[in-house]
């Protein structure tokens, strides 16, 4: 069976800034796979290289064992390639409503966007509460929960989700990570980056550590010592 | 002395109603591109001299060249659009530059083609004044002006709020890296966005001809006046547009029934440096072109 998404020696920078160093990591279809790393080490670089925001200057990026390097952003959406952004991203001029539809925007989506949009609803009944709602005026929880929605309102076959936990209080990031566990058990393909080693691992089918540009370490999620990824993680951290 | 007055408020929310037109299309191209089109007073001129060139060459109403003038100002906005794209170093800087020579261009090519002569319409009708609640006087093109453009701006307000493409629209001009990441192609939305611009300058070219005058240096005094009506309203809306666009009219008109015509132009700019300087981002805040 093909991998949802490999990444094959892929180098990716900004400009003159090369970040990327030969990275090579694989998503199993309906997985979840985790990617851990200190700040700087080229997490959201990847991610936006696999979307086609910072273009792959080597390398490949294969979805279901076909190249999608000299792909279009728009058109690796409309694809099924699907990122919920770091920051959130969401529009917020607009409704919580009208969020959610600019997911729907691919042509593909557009069919099945009250059927997807019930969905959301349902699998977060906050946003629901607020439909009509500003967006801008949402708490951090509740924008992160937009985010979600609106990604899945893209109809993802492989959904790349970058620190969806982050700056979010306690109790929020608990809910978050129930909903990652939910998405998970439902058979989507997910590849998580997070900072939040102990909770992400909870979810991992397969964990990568990256750092400076770098995987460093790839194994199975049940398998990971999360002292000796802590050890890696921070002897890295000393040395830098 | 209040019937002048009345008449003076009236002619001023006539005349906003297409100064509003010439804005929302400003408003429209800035909020996707971030790109002030200062060629885009010279576009409603264009169409213009459209109408002008089909009654006295080919002798048929003005109203039956619409459809010749938009694909006319389209395709003169598909070129500014085409060349603007192909600048990839100091945009802001560049895109003022370049839009600005267009602008000179097409002023030229209408001054070698029909010279610096007033122009405005023969057909009566368009000429012809109604009269309003028994004291307020209009003529019928400016009547018709106000009503199109108000259907008109109603119909972009709808498409913007509930239609895909539109939603797209707000979604670039609110961060372009996430419209990408909702399959939006921003160049298909930009484009969209100097097609939409084209269409309301060609219906307020076909207004000014119809209801007041046109001669070559026009382009230039309402792409000014759009700018500073855009402004004005903060960028926020198309309603915000239209009320800011209507306070430049009203003042211009107070300004010449009560003081002089000649300083029309000068009210309207001495209003905006006031609100400026009052709330520096316009009226209605925010900053994101027709966001809402
Ligand atoms: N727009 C940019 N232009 C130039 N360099 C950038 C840009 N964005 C990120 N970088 C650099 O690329 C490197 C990797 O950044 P990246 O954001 O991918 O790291 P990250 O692993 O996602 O970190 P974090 O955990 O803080 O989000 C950093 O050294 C950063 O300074
Ligand atoms: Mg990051």
């Amino acid at each position: 069976m093909t991998n949802a998404l490999d990444i094959l020696t892929l180098r990716a920078g900004y400009g003159a800034i090369n970040v990327l160093w030969d990275v090579s990591l694989s998503v199993e279809t309906g997985k979840t796979t985790v990617i851990v790393g200190p700040n700087g080490a080229g997490k959201t670089t990847l991610l936006r290289a696999i979307m086609g925001l910072v273009p792959a200057t080597a390398g490949d990026i294969r979805v279901d064992g076909q190249s999608r390097k000299a792909m279009k952003t728009w058109d690796r959406v409309a694809d099924g390639v699907v990122m919920i952004p770091e920051g959130r991203m969401i529009f917020p001029d607009m409704t919580v409503e009208d969020n959610l539809m600019m997911g729907a925007f691919p042509p593909g989506c557009r069919r099945d966007w009250k059927r997807n949009k019930a969905m959301v609803m349902d699998m977060f009944p906050r946003l629901a509460e607020r439909r009509g709602q500003i967006a801008g005026t949402l708490s951090g929880g509740e924008a992160q929960m937009l985010a979600i929605g609106r990604g899945l309102m893209e109809q993802p076959r492989v959904c790349l989700i970058d620190e969806p936990s982050l700056g979010l209080a306690p109790v929020v990031v608990d809910e978050i990570f129930r909903i990652l566990a939910r998405l998970r058990a439902e058979g989507l393909t997910i590849l998580l980056v997070e900072q939040n080693t102990s909770r992400a691992l909870k979810i991992a089918d397969h964990v990568y550590l990256m750092q400076s540009g770098k995987v460093v370490l790839s194994e199975r999620g049940d398998r990971v010592d999360l002292e000796r990824l802590h050890a890696l993680y921070f002897a890295h951290e000393t040395a830098a | 002395m209040l019937e002048l007055t009345l008449q003076a408020l009236f002619s001023g929310l006539l005349a906003g109603g297409y100064y509003a037109t010439v804005a929302v299309g400003l408003a429209l191209v800035f909020g996707t591109m971030r790109v002030i089109n200062l060629a885009h007073g010279e576009l409603v001129l264009l169409a213009a001299y459209v109408a002008y060139a089909a009654e006295t060459n080919y002798g048929v109403n003005p109203v039956m060249a619409i459809p010749v003038a938009l694909v006319i100002v389209g395709t003169a906005s598909a070129i500014v659009y085409a060349l603007l794209s192909r600048i990839n170093q100091d945009r802001e800087i560049n895109s003022l530059i370049l839009t600005f020579g267009l602008g000179i261009i097409l002023t030229n090519a209408i001054l070698s083609i029909w010279a610096a002569d007033i122009h405005s319409t023969s057909d009566p009708w368009f000429q012809d004044s109604m009269v309003i609640a028994d004291t307020l006087f209009a003529m019928n093109a400016e009547v018709a002006a106000f009503i199109g453009g108000l259907v008109l701006m109603a119909g972009v307000w709808w498409w913007l709020n509930h239609s895909w493409q539109g939603r797209a629209v707000r979604a670039l001009s609110s961060n372009r890296a996430a419209a990408t990441l909702m399959g939006v192609n921003p160049r298909k939305i930009e484009i969209l966005s100097f097609l939409i611009a084209a269409l309301l300058a060609t219906f307020a070219g076909f207004a000014i001809y119809t209801g007041k005058t046109v001669f070559p240096a026009l382009g230039h005094v309402l792409t000014v006046k759009a700018f500073i009506i855009t402004v004005l309203a903060g960028m926020g809306s198309i309603p915000g547009v239209l009320i800011g666009a209507i306070m430049i009219g009203v003042i211009e008109s107070l300004t010449v029934t009560y003081l002089s015509a000649s300083l029309q132009e000068l009210a309207g700019m001495i209003l905006f440096l006031v609100v400026l300087f009052v709330s520096p981002s316009g009226l209605f805040g925010g900053g994101r072109a027709l966001a809402r």
